[in-house]
């Protein structure tokens, strides 16, 4: 604590980011909870309808629920990539000697690109006529009974729209399983390999078992990250065909901007909080209770 | 935990056997970084080499080839198809007007919660960690309606207000963890001196923070410039579209695109934040392994 500071030098510091971010973001969400309780397209006035909207999201629209669906899914998918293929990729990289450094910085290259020249370049990956990327590598090896137009079939536009999303962060999240796992004491894992553990044994009880803490953040980062995803799936097939690859978020995004349903919209977006909030709680949960058992 | 949990082998291998063991792994693992390495990063190597090939080459051809004869005519056509200029043009001015604010705000506010420290210091702190985990889709229609209030739909400031609201946690909580390790004794040192906290902030804590600055700069650099939500919803003229939204203009309103020119715009426009990323490198990726293994 500074011995010359005063009231208003902390008003001085402090005022003008918490102004910034109580009219971004605080406000914004008290807004939405308001919104919710009314009926409102923006131009005739307002009309308060108390809990209809939410009556109406929870046991009148279907079209909610497989959306809230399909974002589990997607989540899943997501991952999937950033918790599995990362932590996978994370060990590997423990017991590769030369050209570490440059493995980090090409897996971190996707995350630097935009979601739109992202949305561009696997709109081209999945494309059947002409023979996309996806397509053209199975035809290479011999696979091409499993060429299809993965963007337009109902059974794989889902999983389609989820890979680049759990693709593009995949390095970002591997990096941060690799620092962690780089800081496991060495005579542990010595310790056990001489006790004749094998590679896996050593993963299992020793490595995870370390990097515990900052894998529960991982998963945190992850979780959210992926349960607000929007971008991809808005610009590679609107949520179509039909709504087979409808999400949460394209969902209230489209019933906000293109039908005008402010207020509905509202609910829907007060939901996806909630369903951040929860996944939070959730993983925290799982910690506390880990940390009993262990 | 200790080894003594785990199954003893009936015989200790001897370290021969132990070396060529971790061998084999190591060239194992070797192969399969190299595989997954390829796989990860071939889509964005497809775009490199699609944008130097001819349009009827690229359609025809095999998407494992290198360009027979390498042409840069898909970038002229790029440039004559929409303004990229214009677009690059506007997401420099939302990204260094966004970065400015984020961290001079961001510091502002980690200053005041961890060095003057005040009565509800934690509780605030608390207030800006929570807006990590808010999804930004929460903001759309509240802002959208008050924009439109006030004027300020189609503006540059209707994308900064948001994307700096939405990044000031990141940064209040990569700023304040850093303040943390200021040891105390050069606060102690200044006070002394008769500095007040206004030039403490200035000669102490703003120059000592150039590392904190460039890690915050960066995550928030890759978000701002590639924002497609917040400029898609607040932002209806050609005159202020970014890149994101710019490049929307290359998938042509009859279903036909010219994707080696749709591809040579993705170069151009990721070339920014590439050079960038490339000579940060180190320090990025020092920052994000340290960011992590703190939390």
């Amino acid at each position: 604590m500074l011995r010359h500071r005063s009231k208003t030098a902390v008003a001085v510091f402090l005022l003008p980011p918490l102004l910034t971010y109580v009219v971004a973001v605080l406000f914004p969400i008290l807004q939405s909870l308001f919104l919710s309780f009314f009926r409102w397209d923006g131009i005739t006035p307002m009309e308060f309808v108390g809990i209809d909207n939410y009556r109406r999201m929870l046991v009148g629209d279907d079209v909610f629920w497989r959306a809230a669906g399909h974002s589990l899914v997607y989540v899943a998918v997501a991952l999937f990539f950033q918790l599995g293929v990362a932590l996978f990729l994370a060990n590997l990289l423990t017991y590769v000697r030369r050209g570490r450094e440059t493995v980090k910085t090409l897996f971190l290259l996707p995350a630097i690109v935009s979601t739109v020249a992202i949305a561009l370049l696997f709109q081209r990956v999945y494309s059947f006529e002409p023979v996309g990327l996806l397509n053209g590598a199975l035809d290479a090896i011999g696979l091409d009974d499993l060429a299809r137009p993965w963007l337009s079939e109902l059974d794989t536009v889902l999983v389609s729209v989820s890979v680049p999303e759990g693709w593009r962060f995949t390095g970002l999240y591997m990096l941060i399983l690799y620092a962690a796992i780089i800081a496991v004491p060495a005579e542990l894992e010595e310790a056990a390999r001489l006790d004749g553990a094998s590679s896996w044994q050593v993963f299992r009880h020793i490595r995870f078992a370390y990097i515990r803490p900052v894998w529960l953040t991982t998963m945190i980062m992850a979780t959210t990250y992926s349960l607000r995803g929007f971008d991809i799936p808005y610009l590679l097939t609107n949520g179509g065909p039909g709504q087979a690859s409808e999400l949460l978020t394209t969902y209230m995004y489209k019933t906000a901007f293109t039908s005008t349903d402010f207020g509905y919209a509202s609910t829907i977006a007060v939901f996806i909080v909630v369903q951040c909030v929860v996944a939070v709680g959730a993983i925290l949960v799982l910690r506390n209770r880990g940390d009993k058992t262990a | 935990m200790t080894s003594a949990l785990l199954p003893r082998a009936a015989r200790p291998m001897s370290t021969r056997e132990g070396n060529r063991r971790l061998r084999i792994a190591r060239a194992f693992s070797t192969i399969l970084v190299l595989l997954i390495v390829a796989i990860q990063i071939y889509p964005l190597v497809w775009v490199v080499l699609a944008s130097l090939k001819t349009p009827a080459e690229f359609a025809g051809g095999n998407p494992f080839a290198l360009p027979r004869e390498p042409t840069f005519d898909n970038f002229g056509r790029a440039w004559e198809m929409a303004d990229l200029p214009r677009y690059i043009g506007n997401s420099f001015v939302v990204t260094v007007a966004s970065n400015v604010f984020i961290v001079l705000l961001g510091m502002m506010a980690a200053y005041a919660i961890q060095v003057l420290r005040f009565r509800w210091s934690n509780a605030v702190m608390g207030l800006f960690v929570v807006g990590l985990v808010v999804p930004v889709q929460v903001a759309l229609v509240p802002l959208f309606i008050n924009y439109a209030r006030v004027g300020l739909l189609d503006t540059y400031q209707a994308m900064i207000v948001p994307l700096v609201g939405f990044s000031l946690p990141i940064s209040v909580y990569l700023f304040a963890s850093f303040f943390q390790y200021v040891p105390h004794e050069t606060y102690e040192a200044a006070s002394l001196d008769g500095a007040g906290p206004y030039r403490v902030f200035f000669k102490i804590t703003m120059p000592l923070s150039v590392n904190t600055i460039i890690t915050v700069v960066f995550v928030n650099t890759i978000f701002i410039w590639n924002d497609f939500i917040f400029a898609n919803t607040f932002v209806l003229s050609e005159q202020l579209r970014t890149i994101p939204l710019g490049l929307q203009n290359y998938m042509g309103a009859m279903g036909s695109v010219d994707w080696t020119a749709t591809f040579a715009a993705v170069c151009v426009t990721v070339t920014p934040v590439l050079l960038a990323f490339l000579a940060l490198n180190r320090a990025i990726i020092y920052g994000i392994e340290g960011g992590g293994s703190k939390g």
